[in-house]
């Protein structure tokens, strides 16, 4: 893979095992599940609430919202889309598997479930399973670009595989690596400029694109003009304090990258936190190259506390993934550490 | 994905040649690389042809025909037989890589190579998708089959990206086994080479000056192509009463890639970790249940050292012919403490061919092919030295004899003068009877030494049976001299 050119305007996109969002089914289903008007706007409801369910991080309410909506529409394509993306999002990857498939076999006309089914395969390092899995999304439809893009991908794992056996390299079990990223990444994924603008691009401060992306990672600190005007004194220190903790994840530097994070901090779904480093050691020293930029950062500064939000543009020897990103952070010694991350909003 | 495509496009044109360049680029690098570029070239050109359009095109990689770019491409790397090329002056003759002569090229042994082969060809003919269908199969049937995965990786990266070489690996894997990787390469070299260098019918190595009918079979290696040649001894009973055979008639029916030492050929010392080069005969056939994992589907032991080694004062013992531990289907052109080492597959079909103590094994840096015939002015000069040997010997005249017999003399340590009483004893004890040569094999031996390898059948006329008889004859002062001699 190579790394994205930072020069050119581009929507936030995950390059690598793109999950397709319920919107391109939308598109495609609401066509196909012919219902009078008043009953397309109601179930438009029902999808939008459990679309903010999911995107406030409200999982299990989404997942009850989407199996009340089953109970009475249990064929509905959509909301079965929808169960699978969150039971991909809970971490419930048997589920989610089990749903997509039944999608594949009740809908084989519909690429999307074909996709995810793909993705999850991919997280669990069944590169064959994923492979066979685009196969047929592609065989579903030609030109569904995020499936080629994810194939590619999935070429790119097998033929490392086949490349570790035929030198008699350990095989890596980097298959873990993208899991959380893709995962927390569903709904800041856009498939080309056809999809709609999503909610988290539409929320960022009301900079253009094209100057978004302009800001290269290198130049972290030299935040667009939108973001300086939301953020409040201190910020240069919380800038910095992101660029290095960007420099030393790329740098592969786990010193410094755990000293980024404060001794309060609290990893994400609910690890203690040497098995968070253990984990984050795991993922980040076999790689041979990982490049975090920084695009489109704002900071928000409140006494000794900061929340920094950014794009980040992970790319790696295996993966290349965007995602949205918030660092809370607290002054401590001077210093501003991370006390909570978090992706996707 | 108009970002990512207009990258790699970029990527593939600052690359590879442009078309144009093709043909310059590969004549460079078939000095370098000789055929084994042939796919990489081929699915480059594969690639820049078919991604050309991508940018605009979100549909994928489809098989798009290509044929100009991919004929230019091989016609320019195909080697040129010219009177100096290496394959030429050893005697070999350049065969492309078609159905028919791949169908010569005798399928007993090598059916993974000759998939892989077949892969080469897919990407030859510009048909990626059968390539790799074809790849994933191999590496399914064979997954320690190296090679066949460096092959898979780079067709499955052609899927996305261009390949710009056999093993196209991430720099961090280059780096992390950069040998086997060289190895990989090497070895494919070396079967394609093999593969398009062939012998020409009736072709023998220059060694064989005559094999007895006893010999069901002959082996003949050449390190340098990584190649273990077999041949059948076609000669219905090649000698007469007299002793007098007609040239080696031998056919090539199999040829496979074998490894040697991992220092090489030509051993001198115990531990050097490199195989002999000689004239050597498989002593007997080790049960693969007895032995180690290293030695794959069983072994065949040679008679090493020799009595020439033995008389130079080479040391090294346990030469076998073998096969490949689990985790190798195929191990890298020099390998191993000094063994010939097989795939197992091959191994087996040699063991379900040759016989134990008959079947000679001729082990050269680089094997010189000849017509039969050609030998035949040699092999005479010989035959008259072994008439005279035969007749002084009927005769008893031991004062005679003894002058066929060479100063270096030397049976496992014993001089001439020590070991000679066992010559008069044995003419003694037969009396006045005459005695018969049959079932003669002259193999010739070149280094410092102009050496001869005889194995014949003595019996004393009215004996039924007789004693099988070595002796290693050295050319001295133009004649030869028997410095060592035996039973078998």
């Amino acid at each position: 893979m190579l790394p994205p050119t930072p020069s050119l305007p581009q929507p936030p996109t995950c390059r690598a095992y793109r999950l397709s969002s319920w919107r391109q089914l939308a598109a495609a289903t609401l066509v196909c599940v012919s219902l009078g008007s008043t009953a397309a706007w109601a179930q438009a409801d029902e999808y939008a609430e459990v679309n903010r369910l999911l995107r406030a991080g409200q999982l299990n309410e989404a997942l009850a919202k989407t199996d009340q909506y089953l109970s009475s529409n249990p064929r509905d394509p959509q909301m079965r889309f929808m169960k699978g993306v969150i039971q991909t999002e809970s971490g419930k990857s048997a589920d989610a598997i089990t749903t997509f498939t039944k999608l594949t076999e009740d809908f084989p006309e519909l690429p999307e479930p074909y996709n995810n089914l793909a993705v999850l395969y991919a997280i669990q390092s069944q590169f064959d399973k994923a492979r066979a899995a685009l196969e047929m999304a592609i065989r579903t439809n030609p030109s569904y670009a995020t499936a080629h893009e994810n194939l590619g991908d999935v070429y790119a794992r097998l033929a490392s595989q086949a490349y570790s056996k035929a030198l008699q390299l350990d095989t890596d079990n980097t298959g873990v690596a993208p899991k959380l990223s893709l995962i927390r990444n569903v709904f800041a994924t856009t498939s080309g400029s056809k999809a709609p603008p999503l909610a988290v691009v539409a929320k960022q401060p009301a900079a253009p694109s094209a100057v978004v992306a302009a800001a290269p990672a290198a130049a972290a600190p030299a935040v667009p003009a939108a973001a300086s005007a939301v953020a409040t004194g201190g910020q240069p220190g919380v800038q910095s304090a992101v660029a290095a903790w960007a420099k030393a994840w790329s740098n592969r530097n786990m010193e410094a990258y755990l000293d980024a994070y404060a001794p309060a901090f609290v990893p994400a779904g609910g690890q203690n936190r040497s098995a968070w480093e253990a984990d984050r050691k795991a993922r980040i020293v076999p790689r041979s190259r990982i490049g975090v930029e920084v695009n489109d950062l704002s900071v928000q500064v409140n006494g000794d506390r900061a929340t920094a939000r950014f794009l980040q543009a992970y790319t790696s020897d295996i993966l290349n993934v965007s995602s949205r990103k918030t660092l809370e952070m607290v002054k401590r010694g001077g210093r501003w550490l991370i006390v909570r991350e978090s992706t996707g909003s | 994905m108009a970002r990512s495509w207009s990258l790699r496009r970029g990527h593939a044109s600052g690359s590879f040649p442009h078309p144009g360049t093709v043909s310059m680029q590969s004549a460079w690098l078939t000095l370098l690389l000789g055929f084994a570029i042939v796919a990489v070239v081929a699915l480059s050109a594969w690639f820049i042809h078919h991604h050309a359009d991508d940018t605009e095109s979100a549909t994928g990689p489809t098989v798009a025909e290509s044929p100009t770019l991919i004929a230019g491409a091989l016609a320019s790397v195909r080697p040129s037989v010219t009177p100096e090329s290496a394959a030429l002056r050893v005697g070999l003759e350049y065969q492309p890589l078609s159905d028919a002569a791949l169908a010569r090229t005798s399928p007993l042994f090598g059916q993974a190579e000759a998939r892989l082969i077949g892969i080469y060809r897919f990407i030859q003919q510009s048909k990626p998708r059968e390539a790799l269908r074809e790849a994933e199969a191999l590496a399914l049937d064979h997954p320690n089959f190296q090679l066949a995965q460096l092959v898979l990786g780079d067709l499955l990266n052609l899927q996305t990206r261009p390949v710009k070489q056999l093993g196209d690996v991430a720099d961090t894997q280059a780096l992390a086994a950069a040998q086997q990787l060289q190895e990989l390469r090497e070895q494919s070299r070396r079967r394609l080479a093999a593969l398009t260098e062939r012998p020409p019918e009736g072709a023998v190595p220059s060694q064989f000056l005559a094999l007895s009918s006893s010999s069901r079979h002959a082996i003949a290696i050449d390190a340098s192509r990584s190649r273990l040649y077999l041949f059948e001894n076609t000669a219905a009973r090649s000698s007469d009463a007299r002793g007098r055979v007609s040239a080696a008639q031998m056919k090539l029916i199999a040829d496979c890639y074998m490894s040697v030492g991992s220092a090489g050929v030509d051993k001198r010392n115990e531990g050097d970790l490199r195989t002999p080069l000689g004239v050597y005969h498989i002593t007997s056939s080790l049960d693969p249940e007895k032995l180690p994992d290293l030695y794959g589907a069983g072994a065949l032991p040679l008679n090493c050292p020799n009595a020439l080694d033995t008389q130079r004062g080479n040391t090294g013992s346990g030469i076998w012919l073998h096969g490949s531990p689990s985790e190798q289907f195929a191990r890298a052109p020099q390998a191993c403490e000094g063994c010939v080492v097989l795939s197992n597959p091959d191994l087996q079909s040699l063991l379900a061919l040759v016989s134990v103590r008959t079947t000679p094994v001729v082990i050269a840096t680089e094997l010189q092919w000849v017509r039969p015939e050609t030998l035949n002015a040699e092999r005479e000069v010989f035959e008259a030295t072994l008439a005279s040997w035969r007749e002084l010997k009927s005769a008893g005249d031991l004062a005679q004899l003894q002058r066929l017999y060479s100063p270096r003399f030397n049976n496992r340590g014993q001089a001439l003068a020590d070991w000679w009483p066992r010559v008069e004893d044995e003419v003694k004890g037969k009396g006045a009877r005459a005695q018969q040569v049959k079932d003669l094999s002259v193999l010739r031996w070149r280094d410092q030494d102009d050496t001869l390898v005889v194995t014949f059948g003595e019996v004393n006329e009215g004996s039924r049976r007789g004693v099988t008889k070595r002796q290693y004859c050295m050319r001295e002062d133009n004649q030869w001299k028997i410095m060592f001699e035996g039973t078998v």
